[in-house]
């Protein structure tokens, strides 16, 4: 063991790892959400997810009478509100004549709204349920509470969505790319839909705990946003998002160990889009900056629309 | 196979065969009872106005749209059978061109159906692609970010990852497209050698006064199929007429008279 890393506060060690494992794979899963214009599917995924949450806190204190508020019972919660919602949305969507965004919208404000009418009906209860305070973190995120079990449920499910990531790379690919086209090579398209909806809901429920529900999306689209500027190769996009999201987690987890009162939530995700404001202007080809240049350089022609017909 | 086949029997299979077939997305078929046979080698246009289920027709010979009855046969099988015998031209729209990637990786792609799940593509994926690059002259485009492609190279993108796909039938939507004339000659000779060389082309095309300077067969469709045969026999001002509710352009040329 090295002298550093025996002064470190062993808290602050698990949850700065926690924050960085987090910013990892929500900035890798979220360049798919982002390409596929899925941010709001995000979004909901991760409001719904308050629901799952507390649902699950209710029913471990109804089934076991110790109530625990440990992600191994709060994720499975977080799991099954964030995929029921979508479902709900698409069924809805299907059947009605209201569109794809306004059911999101709506599944949105059921689950959310549910999640808080549950949180405070939970805080009412007495004799109060233990171990009820701290469940609001949710909202807002508590990446401090983070334990070791917690750590291990976070690398484990996003470990494991990488893992799904980089095994099908070539696929999912071709099908965020030119969906038709990969299902005229047979790829299930059906089943691929779906396992990017169960990537991206794993990306979501590992990191409401540190971020909270309301930020989760932002920690999902700006790494990806900001990776977006700087390359046009899917695979450095990814690596490098995952890389600002890791920036973004362990800054934060640093900044508001040291400062006392800041919560680390909001800094992570504060970090992630300082980074991807700096990308927007500094990015070679895609900057602020740099597209000024170019069309003063071009004097009055403008710059060369994409897509454009030649 | 197909060589074999055809020494057994007579019968040497179509290379597309819809019978009655009938597609809808949500209440309105989109297609018909539509009946189109194909003989292989052939060079055909699918031509009909905005809406008539030619991108429709293209994807149930794919076998990607759901049919609520009919048959296809694609080389005697169901299309689900005969992928790798297959190239596809999505309608170049049909994408997004500013996602990030670049000409030779999307030009690979027409290899990752003989890869199969998992693998990725090597050294000789990348010598495919590079071989059909140089064939629709981007060779030197091979590195170039997909955004920064004028109409007409995405088109040649498209066709040559198409290339790559080294099959027997093709299916292309509107490939001549919103592109420039350098590229409406090279897709024009791309498909004349390649129908040369006894391939299948079934090509959405939506310029009428072209159809019988590129194509040698028609189907003219309009949610149903109005006529299939040759483009001398079926491409006149009658049909037309019947096809576009008589608001056909005066002005094409060319069209043999009723
Ligand atoms: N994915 C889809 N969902 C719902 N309707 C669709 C879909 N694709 C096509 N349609 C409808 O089916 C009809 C035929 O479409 P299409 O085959 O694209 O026509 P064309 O290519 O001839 O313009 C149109 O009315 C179109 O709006
Ligand atoms: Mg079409």
């Amino acid at each position: 063991m090295s002298a550093p890393w025996v002064e470190l506060d062993p808290t602050l060690v698990v949850v700065a790892a926690g924050t960085t494992a987090v910013g990892t794979v929500s900035g890798a899963l979220g360049c798919f959400a982002y390409l596929r214009r899925q941010g709001l599917v995000g979004d909901v995924v991760s409001h719904s997810a308050l629901l799952g949450v507390v649902g699950a806190f209710v029913l471990a204190h109804a089934l076991t009478g110790s109530a625990s508020r440990s992600l191994a019972v709060l994720v499975p919660g977080a799991l099954i509100a964030g995929t029921a919602s979508l479902a709900l949305a698409r069924s809805v969507s299907n059947r009605t004549r209201l569109n794809d965004d306004a059911s999101l919208g709506v599944m949105l404000s059921i689950f959310f709204g549910g999640g808080l009418f549950l949180l405070r009906w939970v805080q009412r209860q007495s004799p109060p349920i233990p171990g009820h305070t701290g469940l609001e973190d949710y909202i807002f995120g508590m990446a401090a509470a983070m334990t070791r079990a917690d750590l291990w449920m976070v690398f484990s499910l996003g470990g494991g969505a990488l893992l799904l990531l980089l095994l099908l790379w070539k696929e999912l690919k071709v099908f965020t790319f030119d969906p038709d086209f990969s299902r005229s090579l047979g790829l299930p398209s059906y089943r691929l839909d779906l396992l990017m909806m169960a990537l991206l809901v794993a990306g979501v429920v590992i990191g409401i705990q540190t971020v909270g529900v309301i930020l989760m999306i932002a920690l999902l689209v700006t790494p990806a946003a900001a990776a977006r500027q700087w390359t046009s190769r899917l695979s450095t996009m990814v690596l490098l998002a995952a890389s600002f999201g890791a920036a973004a987690g362990a800054g934060g987890a640093l900044l508001s160990a040291s400062e006392a009162g800041l919560p680390t939530g909001p800094v992570v995700v504060l970090l992630a889009t300082a980074i991807f404001a700096l990308s927007l202007l500094l990015a070679p080809r895609r900057g602020l900056i740099a597209r000024a240049r170019a069309r003063r350089t071009l004097g009055s022609t403008p710059p060369p629309a994409a897509g454009g017909a030649a | 196979m197909i060589q074999r086949r055809s020494r057994e029997g007579s019968t040497e299979p179509l290379a597309l065969e819809v019978e009655g077939l009938t597609v809808t997305y949500g209440k309105e078929p989109a297609l018909w009872n539509a009946d189109v046979r194909l003989g292989r080698g052939s060079l055909a246009a699918v031509v009909g106005p905005n809406g008539a289920g030619k991108s429709t027709l293209l994807k149930a010979a794919l076998g990607v749209v759901p049919r609520v009855s009919g048959r296809v046969r694609v080389l005697g099988e169901d299309p689900a059978r005969r992928r790798r015998l297959v190239a596809y031209v999505p309608q170049r729209t049909s994408v997004d061109w500013d996602f990030p990637t670049t000409v030779l990786d999307v030009v690979m792609m027409g290899t990752y159906g003989r890869l199969g799940w998992f693998r990725r593509p090597g050294r000789e994926e990348r010598a495919m692609a590079l071989g059909a690059l140089e064939q629709m002259e981007l060779a030197d485009l091979a590195d170039r970010q997909i955004s920064e492609l004028s109409g007409g190279q995405q088109q040649r993108v498209f066709l040559a990852r198409a290339l790559v796909q080294d099959a027997e039938v093709y299916f292309m939507d509107e490939p001549f497209a919103g592109v420039d004339a350098v590229t409406e000659q090279s897709v024009a000779s791309l498909m004349g050698h390649l129908a040369q060389r006894g391939k299948t082309i079934l090509s959405v095309h939506h310029d009428l006064a072209t159809v019988p300077r590129y194509f040698e067969h028609a189907v003219l469709l309009n949610r149903v199929v109005q006529a299939v045969g040759t483009v001398k026999e079926v491409f006149h001002r009658g049909n037309l007429d019947r096809l576009y509710g008589g608001r056909v352009p005066a002005d094409v040329p060319e069209l043999a008279s009723t």
